[in-house]
């Protein structure tokens, strides 16, 4: 974050709206040695905010039981035709789902579980070896743009512990239902978020130029304002530019099925879907290691506008 | 808890290493508590701050860094986007635009930056966000040269 001053600026003006002063005049030099923290406007405005992330928390833990895609179904049972219709078609491909908290972070704590839970599942060490190394080129492009380690490293060694305890027999090894566990713990789970931040908005960094048309289109910012303010900070949603950028970085295909109210003209309709296959933006990074992308990605996420969750295949 | 004590410790031995990196920043970490802080920072120059030295304070909650360090100028200051009387400041990486990314020395330069760029459009300071928005600067600056003068130079005699 070594960024020169002048970078900071428009930033700053970002911050309108979340303050105003109910005391404009100028009073007498006041002491403030006991200033009362609690009293601060913009602190209240935050309490109000965590107040109601823990009334949501209530409702949906981060991420919650594998359900039927039935109960998708009941819950559009009054609802636009064209959604039912949908899930229908959904339910030929799809078995199951897992709802994640809608609370801006719900894409990476989607992919979170979705790709733990698939190591867990497979054992599949050579995926193991292959992502932990994606991981050691992401610190180094972190570094490389001039990020200061222990603003990242923490976050890095929290994701390699998770990987590592799904990998089967040490020690520190973790059950299906464990791993549920820590993926619904407050502090591991915003942790992994957070890592997945960072290499997010590394990959965007390094990858400016490739990246910058999509985000002009996306904000009209630059890439540096864009990273600043809606990829690292917690709770800012994902969008087609973080999920590209996250595939990318880690290597790792992502499917995204719509469901949305869109039909096409025919009259038939489509569950559309979109692959993340990394590598096939960067001719530079080389496609060669995913040419046999006509697999089925292993981490399936449905995106209905603004949320994320987990899909199960039959 | 845990993990914000350990981050914390990592910032307090960069701010003993980088010292004299930056020489407008002067970063304590108080004697018994690593969640309390206090810096020294020196008014840009070509501003109505220059020569002005302010203290800030910090408290950092124990979610740090997942949620941001709680600031305020304990020197009395005269800026658009500081509370005459609290010394709250209105800065977007202090409230919505908070990431891990951010250190305490790199929330210091944003404030140095701030008082460089002042924000009249978000004023917590009313009297100052006017004078910058109806264009007279010169009132502004007088204003603000005074407060410093009076609250963060050093008395002479």
């Amino acid at each position: 974050m070594e960024k020169p001053l002048s970078e900071q600026e428009p930033a700053v003006g970002e911050s309108s709206g979340s303050c105003s002063n109910p005391n404009p005049i100028p009073g007498s030099i006041a002491a403030m040695d006991d200033f009362d923290w609690a009293s601060f406007r913009d602190d209240d405005i935050m309490q109000q905010h965590s107040a109601i992330r823990a009334e949501e928390a209530a409702k949906v833990p981060f991420v919650g039981d594998k359900e039927p895609l039935s109960s998708l179904a009941a819950e559009f049972q009054s609802g636009n035709p064209i959604l039912q219709e949908k899930i229908k078609l959904l339910g030929e491909q799809y078995g199951a789902l897992r709802r994640t908290r809608g609370d801006g972070n719900c894409f990476y704590r989607s992919f979170m579980f979705s790709y733990l839970e698939h190591i867990l599942e497979s054992q599949d060490k050579a995926e193991v070896d292959r992502i932990v190394e994606n991981i050691e080129q992401c610190k180094k492009t972190l570094q490389g743009l001039g990020y200061v380690d222990f603003t990242f490293e923490d976050f890095f060694s929290v994701f390699i512990e998770q990987l590592e305890s799904v990998v089967q027999g040490n020690e520190t090894s973790i059950s299906h239902e464990e791993l549920l566990q820590r993926s619904r713990d407050q502090m591991i789970s915003d942790y992994v978020v957070m890592f997945f931040r960072f290499v997010t908005s590394g990959e965007i960094r390094k990858r400016a130029e490739f990246f910058e048309p999509f985000i002009a289109g996306l904000t009209n910012s630059t890439v540096d304002q864009f990273c600043k303010a809606s990829v690292e900070p917690m709770g800012e949603e994902s969008d087609h530019v973080h999920i590209t950028a996250l595939s990318d970085a880690l290597g790792v295909p992502i499917r995204v099925v719509y469901l949305d109210r869109s039909s096409c003209d025919s009259g038939t309709l489509n569950i559309n879907h979109h692959d993340f296959v990394p590598g096939s933006n960067s001719p530079q990074e080389g496609a060669a290691q995913n040419s046999d992308a006509n697999t089925t990605p292993f981490v399936t996420l449905l995106y209905r506008p603004g949320h994320y969750e987990i899909l199960y295949p039959k | 808890m845990q993990a914000s004590r350990a981050r914390l410790f990592k910032e307090y031995k960069e701010v003993q290493r980088e010292k004299a990196a930056d020489p407008d920043i002067q970063l304590v970490c108080d004697d018994s508590n690593i969640f309390k802080w206090t810096a020294l920072i020196k008014g840009p120059s070509e501003t109505p701050y220059e020569g002005g030295v302010f203290q800030l304070a910090f408290a950092i909650p124990e979610q740090y860094p997942l949620l941001p360090p709680q600031v305020r100028f304990l020197t009395k200051i005269f800026h658009p986007n500081v509370h005459f009387k609290t010394g709250e400041i209105c800065l977007d990486i202090l409230k919505n635009a908070w990431s891990p990314a951010w250190t305490l020395q790199s929330v210091c330069r944003a404030i140095i930056a701030l008082m460089a760029h002042p924000e009249p459009d978000s004023p917590l300071n009313c009297d100052s966000g006017n004078l910058l928005r109806s264009g007279d600067i010169r009132g502004y600056r007088s204003m603000a040269r005074m407060y410093t003068r009076l609250a963060a130079m050093p008395k002479k005699g």
